[in-house]
């Protein structure tokens, strides 16, 4: 076995240290974002590292590695908070050629300083082996093992998989994507230094643009979702040239090809990555924990909830809302109905933040509308909501979505978890009584273990609900929950709503089922071409001419076909 | 002067491989980053029908076309239509074509080797021309000329023709486009086809203006494309030409004045800054996908 | 009396879990004008798109002229005659009228230019516009622009989705004066609408949807004053 180990001490290392690499690239995919400058940050953590790390021990005490780590780690988080700043808007392919672009900036600008060596490169003593680099990568591993059960883990999936559903639930998208993307410049820092203190040499040129893919395709044949995917990912690309070794494959061709054809093939037929091939144990039903989380009373009956005041929305010459009044107090369940087009979804979309309003003025929850408040805000303050077209968190579990919508109501537990507090455990655990209350709220508690895309429809759309009701909300906003729902299924939400009523939830509720919304409602506000035209308690709208023109068309028209 | 009339061969040739790129982000939204072992292998090729075969540049080039158009059918099909439903259709088709490249480029070491590959010396006319006091070659001369007849062509054909109409079609609506008859899955390859038909194009005339050809020259002007389609506007093709003009001369300009080795930072300070201040480049009219 | 030319069977739309289409089946006679009508989400739209090839249904059959086109795509449809109008007009904004409406004439392009022609001088609204981006038409010119486009395909059947939505009651006149011009020069229309008044004093025949299935059908006349379409609709005894 010390053969092997003596033979192969090389192999190792690298093995070790590419995983720390692919971690850069997981970091940031995990929040759902391709950044490719992990290879620049590197180089740059490398060099930066060689100007402060002393010939002795620091004080006599601090190894000389630790130093190298230290500045290495912190070069490339600053070095990554900058990149982060300009480009936190772009998305998908827009961000990783921004990010790319930025990797070989940095690379150019190393190789024409003096003291990196330019393109000769600089030395390093050895100061990593078998010991440091598997240190390094446990520590790696560590953290986003405990990542992926904290509720900043659960953000980044959140808007890994839909981020305006995240954003809704009050999860900063902003902060969460450049905190994504600090660690992976610490973590990419990191492999900087250690790759440079184990190979002895660094030139800026071997942190171009092959680097980063290489990187990025450790990451994706690993896998992007389970903690281990980027160790494997690399055991097994680091390995995969001693294998063709071993059985006589030398030629310079095949092992690149080799090695794109298996990443061609692991991106057609397993997205998941190799980390997919994994059994992953799947939780049976759950009981829930008895851990009560201390909320806050929700607004007394008749207090303000929403206020609009003239509020508009317009998209290019369109109306889309029209000067718009409506008041919401608490304990209220308002309907909203009106046919196509109408403008309900616009008008909610503005409630809830998403959109700002082009004119008019509103207050929600005690903050007022406009185009600098984010959505995050109003979520943050106590309005919740789902979407016409169903948006969970399909590859999370039902628990984990309702886990999710309980962001607002739950303390960040990432730090503790690391040192294994109990606090922190005790935290997880009354934000898991929140969550698996209000599945059995909405019948779901014996499905929590399922993935939400798995569901059925009816259950879905409940599902939506209890993530909602998960962030305790003093507004709920229903869009269109009875869709596709057909009469029992649409009476059993309605007694559902009508209890949360009674719990003191007050509830906004756009529907075209009408029937529905007349047996549930406590007022009826009826929109068409983006004006109010009719308000009122439900049984005098149904029998109002205006509404029933609406829907179904005029009584009599002047203009008769031939 | 000199270094101007430089500027434009160099930026003809970088915009003749970006209008390729454009065109398939322009109309089908995906990046396709095996385009560069296009280039490269095109190159190849090309070098190995005027030493081997013989043949004429003039016979070579349109070979070249058909054969660069050939491989965008191939990667179109492997690389990019299984992924078509997939939610993360973006992503997974920069990895998927990636693989594809780097299989390309490994075949390509196999069939020729690693070494670099040159064009016989008499396999072009040689003469220079003096020209407002600098002198260009006829081979730069039609290198430019080549570059801007096919992206003229291009163009016109886009803008005029039935098959153009289509492929805009596709590129604003894919359902709308589908719901009017049109085979998008037919304009879809075509596409593929006529980018990779030019990027191949480009491989050669490179390979002629350095009269060399190495495994690696797709790498750089990889990246080099992707700052001139940024600038120029993703999905503009009079973007394309434009920006591959300005990084050409850019580049040349700060070779001439500042030195070799800052090439490259300006191409990639350009892209990174027009991403800061115009996100859609100078033509570009889609919106940047911000949410 | 012929065979009718389009036969819609027991129809199942699913997208993944979600039925949107439970087992539909309704015929149209060559030169009728039949309706669909119903709430929001009751699957006329997954019907429609089912027909044009657009969506591949999980079981059922659709029969045109007597031969089984479930499973023929949109484009060899359209080469057919079969083609739709579709839900929110579906315009390319970037592209002129007459680009668009030469679009229209993809699948048919012998005759595309005369058709062209003919549609000129139908809708001189469109002809004044020819050379403009068709984004900066109004909604109801868009709505005419989209008809217009499906007429240059010289269509056998005509399927018009909701042709009326978003637009003011007198450029929905205009519209149903367009569809009934268009009944009556030969043209199979299967309409579907919410304003389901409209629609059926405008048809010949008609059916009802309730989450996914005909919940009545007969002639339009006698549905226009049936009670129960009220009821489908509002959920009033």
């Amino acid at each position: 076995m010390l053969e092997f180990v003596d033979a192969y001490a090389s192999t190792i290392t690298f093995m070790a240290l590419t995983g720390v690499f692919a971690y850069s690239f997981y970091a940031v995919l995990v929040a759902g974002q391709l950044s490719l400058a992990q290879a620049g940050i590197a180089s740059a953590a490398a060099f930066t590292s060689s100007l402060a790390v002393p010939a002795e021990p620091l004080f006599g005490v601090v190894p000389r590695l630790v130093v190298g780590i230290a500045v290495g780690m912190s070069v490339g988080a600053f070095l990554a908070f900058l990149l982060g700043l300009p480009v936190m808007r772009l998305r998908g392919v827009f961000l990783a050629i921004a990010t790319l672009a930025f990797g070989e900036v940095v690379r150019i600008l190393l190789i024409n300083q003096s003291w990196t060596g330019g393109a000769q490169g600089l030395s390093f003593p050895k100061l990593v082996g078998i010991p440091q680099a598997w240190l390094a990568l446990a520590a790696v591993a560590y953290w986003f093992w405990r990542l992926g059960g904290s509720r900043l883990g659960r953000a980044f999936a959140a808007i890994r998989e839909d981020e305006l559903a995240a954003r809704a639930m009050g999860i900063d998208v902003s902060r969460h994507r450049m905190t994504a993307f600090v660690t992976s410049g610490a973590v990419a820092g990191l492999y900087g230094v250690m790759l440079a203190y184990f190979v002895r040499f660094a030139e800026p040129n071997a942190f171009g643009f092959s680097a980063a893919v290489d990187g990025l395709v450790t990451a994706v044949v690993g896998g992007t979702i389970f903690f281990i995917g980027p160790v494997l990912g690399s055991t097994f690309l680091t390995w995969l040239p001693e294998l063709q070794r071993a059985i006589g494959v030398e030629a310079g061709w095949i092992r690149p090809f080799v090695s794109g054809l298996l990443l061609l093939l692991v991106i057609l037929f397993l997205p998941g990555g190799l980390a997919a091939l994994i059994p992953h144990r799947r939780r049976g039903i759950m009981t829930p924990p008895d851990a009560p989380l201390d909320l806050p009373a929700l607004p007394a009956p008749g207090t303000p909830i929403a206020s609009l005041r003239a509020i508009r929305k317009d998209y290019g010459g369109v109306h889309a809302v029209h000067e718009v009044d409506l008041d919401i107090a608490a304990g209220e369940i308002v309907g909203l109905i009106g046919p196509n087009g109408a403008g309900k979804t616009t008008l909610v979309n503005m409630l809830s933040g998403l959109v700002p309003p082009s004119g008019g003025e509103g207050t929600v929850v005690g903050i007022p509308l406009g185009s600098g408040v984010p959505a995050h805000r109003i979520a943050l303050a106590g309005v919740s909501r789902t979407f016409q077209q169903i948006k969970l968190f399909n590859r999370l579990s039902a628990l984990d979505n309702a886990l999710v919508g309980a962001h607002r109501v739950s303390r960040p537990t990432m730090l503790r978890r690391l040192v294994l507090l109990p606090s922190a455990r005790r935290d997880e655990k009354r934000a898991l009584g929140q969550a698996f209350a209000q599945l059995t709220r909405v019948g779901l508690a014996d499905r929590a273990h399922l993935p939400a895309g798995d569901l059925s429809y009816g259950d879905q759309r409940r599902l939506e609900i209890a993530r909602a009701l998960a962030a305790h909300p003093s507004l709920l906003i229903l869009d269109e929950p009875a869709a596709g729902m057909n009469h029992v299924e649409a009476h059993l939400l309605s007694v559902l709503i009508r209890a949360l009523a009674e719990d003191g939830v007050t509830v906004l509720l756009i529907e075209h089922n009408v029937r529905m919304v007349l047996e549930t409602c406590t007022r009826v506000v009826v929109l068409d071409f983006g004006e109010v035209i009719a308000a009122g308690d439900p049984a005098t709208i149904a029998r109002d001419p205006r509404v029933v023109e609406a829907y179904l068309g005029a009584e009599d028209d002047q203009e008769e076909p031939a | 002067m000199q270094q101007l009339l430089n500027g434009i061969f160099l930026g003809s040739i970088y915009a003749l491989f970006a209008i390729g790129f454009t065109l398939v982000f322009g109309v089908l939204d995906r990046l396709n980053l095996a385009h560069s072992a296009v280039f490269s292998t095109s190159a190849f090729v090309g070098i190995e029908l005027v030493t081997r075969a013989g043949l004429s540049i003039w016979v070579t080039l349109p070979i070249i076309f058909v054969f660069g158009g050939v491989l965008g059918l191939v990667i179109e099909r492997v690389a990019f239509r299984p992924l078509k439903d997939r939610h993360d259709a973006h992503f997974a088709g920069l990895i998927s074509s990636i693989a594809l490249g780097a299989m390309f480029l490994a075949l390509l070491q196999a069939v020729f080797g690693p070494d670099t590959r040159r064009f016989p010396p008499d396999a072009f006319p040689r003469q220079r021309i003096e020209f407002a006091g600098s002198t260009v070659s006829v081979l730069q001369l039609v290198i430019v000329a080549v570059a801007f007849a096919l992206m003229v062509g291009l163009t016109l054909m886009v803008s005029r023709s039935r098959l153009g109409r289509g492929m805009r079609a596709v590129a604003e609506n894919p359902h709308a486009a589908r719901v009017l008859g049109i085979d998008v899955d037919r304009i879809t390859a075509l596409t593929f086809a006529l980018s990779t038909a030019l990027g191949g194009v480009a491989g050669v005339l490179f390979a002629l203006n350095v009269n060399s050809a190495q495994i690696s020259m797709g790498t750089s002007i990889e990246l080099k494309g992707l700052a001139v389609i940024i600038v120029g506007g993703l999905g503009s093709l009079p973007g394309a030409m434009l920006g591959g003009l300005i990084v050409g001369l850019a580049e040349v300009f700060a070779v001439a004045y500042v030195g070799s080795s800052w090439r490259d930072v300006i191409a990639f300070g350009l892209l990174f800054a027009i991403l800061l201040l115009r996100p859609q480049g100078i033509f570009g009219a889609r919106k940047v996908r911000e949410i | 009396m012929s065979a009718p030319i389009l036969v819609v069977e027991n129809l199942v739309v699913a997208y993944g879990q979600v039925e949107a289409v439970r087992g539909v089946s309704f015929h149209a006679e060559a030169g009728a004008l039949i309706t669909l009508v119903g709430a929001n989400g009751a699957g006329k739209t997954s019907i429609l798109n089912a027909i044009a090839g657009l969506v591949r249904p999980r079981s059922g059959r659709v029969l045109y002229d007597g031969k089984d086109v479930t499973r023929r795509p949109a484009h060899r449809l359209v080469a057919d005659g079969l083609v739709q109008v579709p839900e929110g007009r579906l315009i390319l904004g970037t592209l002129t009228v007459e680009e668009n409406l030469q679009l229209g004439g993809w699948q048919q392009r012998s005759t595309q230019a005369a058709s062209i022609e003919e549609m000129y001088e139908r809708f001189p609204l469109l002809a004044q516009r020819r050379a403009l981006p068709a984004g900066a038409l109004s909604g109801g010119e868009q709505q005419m622009l989209a008809i217009a486009r499906a007429l240059v395909a010289r269509p056998t059947v005509l399927l018009m989705d909701e042709p009326s939505m978003g637009l003011a009651p007198k450029v929905v006149d205009e519209v149903f004066r367009v569809i009934a011009q268009i009944r009556s020069s030969g043209t199979t229309v299967v309409l579907v609408e919410q304003n389901a008044r409209r629609a059926l004093r405008a048809a010949d025949y008609g059916y009802v949807l309730e989450t996914g299935q005909v919940a009545h059908e007969g002639a339009a006349s006698e549905l226009l004053t049936d009670p129960r379409v009220v009821e489908a609709y509002l959920g009033l005894e």
